[in-house]
């Protein structure tokens, strides 16, 4: 038998126990200062949507906003002031149930079905009616007819109002939502675009108001497919810069504003 | 994957993965501390197509507790009035439709009365005066009414002696703040001046009223001839066409009138006629017409008349200079030089001249830049008639006709909202002073007496 028999390295456990025991060691410290370090309240508790995305919140990494605000639209400022409306459903009248006798049921009242909107029964609408989809901006408070120009123009706001403690700014401050507004339409030009463009789908441009009013991050959200008009609609928000300050009892620092241009040739 | 056997590394291989390690563990601990609640970030959406709607405001009479404070309400009311309804950005609601009860605090407001049809108000304009003594104190809000409870835009104290003329100038100033609240910064004109030269006194003499033509009184008492006055652009100064000797002879000349001190300034006085002033944007430079080295044109010197220098040359005549009042840049002036009177634009250095194109044959003269540097107004003699009011877009060269068919209408003037303009015309008869909205409405008469012309209206 040769002398070579499998020696046992003769290795201590020493080392890799040192070394595990500070790994863990360091594992340990750092889940227990996030669990005892974070708020108990950011996780949702408070009403509203928020983001809890660890990435998202890493300082110098650029990313965009989230988008935690959901619409809740008061005032649909698109449709006409008259809609063809079927008439109201016939009231179903139901018979009071006894108290149950199991050996006798009351049948159930027979489904009428309802005439439909196209087809049965069209009431045609009324001489004065503005077709559906075609109306302006409904006179009421906050939306007034627009001053010189004639059909085809869409003036109007929409007041957002997100979820939790953000997003109603409109609400608190509609005077100020309506002075912006005048304010960038008043700077927007027809002639800033080229002369060849007709019409235009809306463009949606995204900027900041800081507390001195100056706009910054001037982005176009969304393009109407024309250079021409993306352009002559942040030169309008440009040149409406340095707007009002923000109101004396706001307690953000800036105020995010998502404007939208509707482009018809006059 | 083999496992790393931990006694056979060596100790770099175990120092690189405990970075490794406790990088990670770094950052996560970062990124957990870092996550507090999400940012309460404030927004909102609007929009808008071309032209603008206009707020409704509804102006209620005034409380005035105390009986001599009544007349002064009567005033303050009608001046507060008169003035949104000429600022061009708000739509008054008609005071038929207002409810019978006068709120003079926001408490007595109930909102569903005015925001209902048929008032359709959005904001509130109201208070009440204070009369003590001889001091008045108006106590002015404006309050949106569209929601359920009033939201307060603007509460404001207005401080000032018990006279008519100070009802006035208090009204003045709570009509700016309203305008400036309403319309995203743009300041109101309420408090603003109009320069003017008037000969009711027996010479031409430059004078100063305010915007609507209350207060016309004489600045300068010269005794000779006073043409084109301009303010400077911080309304400290006011630059005109004076008659004066130079070398022993009577000429034009530039002469700057001081509002601080009620003094002339001194300025260079050079041979031949010197006149039609323009102040640059920041108020370091004059640009005006000079024939001291020639024909007529246009030079540049400091404000104070140092290092004046020629920057046209060109035969013919060139006069009327104005500055890009955006970037002081370039200037927009008035030349024959191809035959009859009309617009050439040049850098302000005096480079690239180039001709203004108009569609049709006559005089162009009088041009006058907007504040926003996007509009040129203008007086024009069409072939077929009278100098007209004209406005133009600098850019697209469209071109819109602010009067017609009422006499003679020269030398626009713009106010410095960019909405307002002041000329003269002799569509009564004699020479007078409008005001006009820039899209040609509401034309106002402001001067009544004597023979009144060429108007120029304050930057601030």
């Amino acid at each position: 038998m040769s002398s070579y028999a499998p020696t046992i390295p003769n290795d201590s456990l020493k080392g890799p126990a040192i070394l595990s025991i500070i790994f863990h060691a360091a594992i340990f410290t750092a889940v227990g200062f996030a669990t005892y370090h974070s708020k108990g309240d950011s996780w949702g508790t408070v009403g509203g949507s928020m983001s809890v995305g660890i990435v998202g919140n890493v300082p110098a990494v650029p990313m965009p906003a989230p988008d935690v605000v959901s619409e809740n639209r008061v005032v649909d400022e698109t449709k006409g002031l008259y809609k063809a409306e079927e008439p109201p459903p016939p009231i179903v009248e139901k018979e009071a149930v006894p108290l149950p006798k199991f050996d006798k049921t009351k049948p159930e009242p027979k489904y009428k079905s309802k005439p439909s909107k196209l087809l049965e029964n069209p009431k045609p609408p009324p001489s004065n009616a503005v077709p559906y989809g075609r109306g302006g901006a409904p006179n009421v408070p906050y939306s007034s007819p627009s001053m010189t120009m004639g059909a085809g123009t869409q003036g109007g706001m929409s007041f957002g109002s997100g979820g939790g403690a953000s997003g109603d700014f409109a609400s608190r401050y509609s005077w100020y939502v309506q002075a912006v507004q005048s304010r960038v339409a008043t700077n927007w030009l027809q002639s800033t675009v080229d002369p060849g463009i007709q019409f235009a789908p809306r463009a949606v441009v995204t900027f900041r108001i800081l507390r001195n009013g100056q706009a910054t991050n001037i982005q176009v959200l969304r393009s109407s497919g024309n250079q021409s008009v993306d352009m002559s609609a942040e030169r309008a928000i440009q040149e409406a810069s340095p707007l009002q300050p923000l109101p004396n009892d706001y307690s953000g620092n800036y105020v995010d504003v998502e404007f939208w241009f509707d482009f018809k040739r006059q | 994957m083999k496992t790393p056997n931990l006694k056979n590394l060596r100790t770099d291989e175990i120092f690189a993965w405990a970075r490794l390690i406790v990088a990670a563990l770094i950052l996560a601990a970062i990124a957990l501390c870092g996550a507090s609640p999400a940012d309460a970030q404030d927004w909102f959406k609007t929009g808008t197509g071309l032209g603008v709607a206009k707020a409704r405001v509804a102006v209620p009479e005034f409380g005035a507790a105390a009986q001599p404070a009544q007349p002064l309400e009567q005033t303050f009311h009608t001046v507060l009035w008169n003035d949104l309804q000429y600022s061009g950005a708000i739509e008054l609601v008609s005071p038929s439709f207002y409810p019978t009860s006068v709120p003079t605090d926001p408490s007595q407001i109930r909102t569903t009365d005015w925001s209902n049809a048929p008032a359709n108000t959005y904001m509130l304009a109201f208070g009440s005066l204070d009369a003590q003594g001889s001091s008045l104190a108006v106590s002015g809000y404006l309050d949106a009414v569209n929601a359920p409870a009033p939201i307060s835009a603007l509460q404001k104290i207005y401080r000032g002696a018990a006279t008519d003329a100070d009802a006035r100038k208090l009204a003045h100033q709570f009509a700016d703040d309203i305008i400036a609240r309403l319309s995203g910064g743009v300041p109101g004109i309420a408090s603003t001046k109009i320069a003017f030269v008037s000969n009711r006194s027996g010479n031409k003499e430059i004078w100063e009223m305010d915007y609507d033509g209350g207060n016309q009184h004489e600045l300068t008492t010269l005794k000779s001839i006073s043409l084109t006055p301009r303010w400077s652009p911080d309304a400290t100064r006011i630059a005109f066409t004076c008659y004066a000797p130079y070398n022993h002879i009577v000429s034009a000349q530039i002469c700057i009138y001081s509002a601080d001190s009620n003094h002339l300034i001194s300025f260079p006085k050079m041979r031949g006629t010197n006149s039609s002033p323009a102040w640059s944007p920041d108020g370091s430079k004059l640009a005006f017409m000079s024939s001291s080295k020639g024909d007529p044109g246009i030079f540049i010197s400091n404000s104070d008349g140092t290092h004046i220098q020629q920057i046209s040359l060109s035969r013919g005549v060139s006069t009327s200079p104005v500055w890009n009042p955006k970037t002081g840049q370039q200037i927009i002036f008035v030349s024959d030089r191809g035959g009859e009177p009309v617009l050439y634009q040049m850098n302000s250095d005096g480079s690239n001249v180039e001709r203004i194109n108009m569609p049709d044959m006559g005089y162009v003269v009088d041009p006058a830049w907007s504040p926003n540097g996007q509009l040129l107004a203008f007086a024009w003699r069409r072939p077929s008639g009278n100098f007209d009011i004209y406005i133009m877009d600098i850019v697209s060269h469209q071109l819109v006709e602010l009067t017609r068919d009422s006499g003679r209408n020269e030398r626009p003037s713009w106010a410095p909202d960019g909405r307002h303009i002041v000329f003269e015309s002799t569509r009564t008869g004699t020479r007078q002073i409008w005001s006009v909205l820039a899209d040609g409405s509401q034309a106002k008469q402001l001067t009544f007496q004597g023979h009144n012309e060429s108007a120029n209206w304050s930057p601030k």
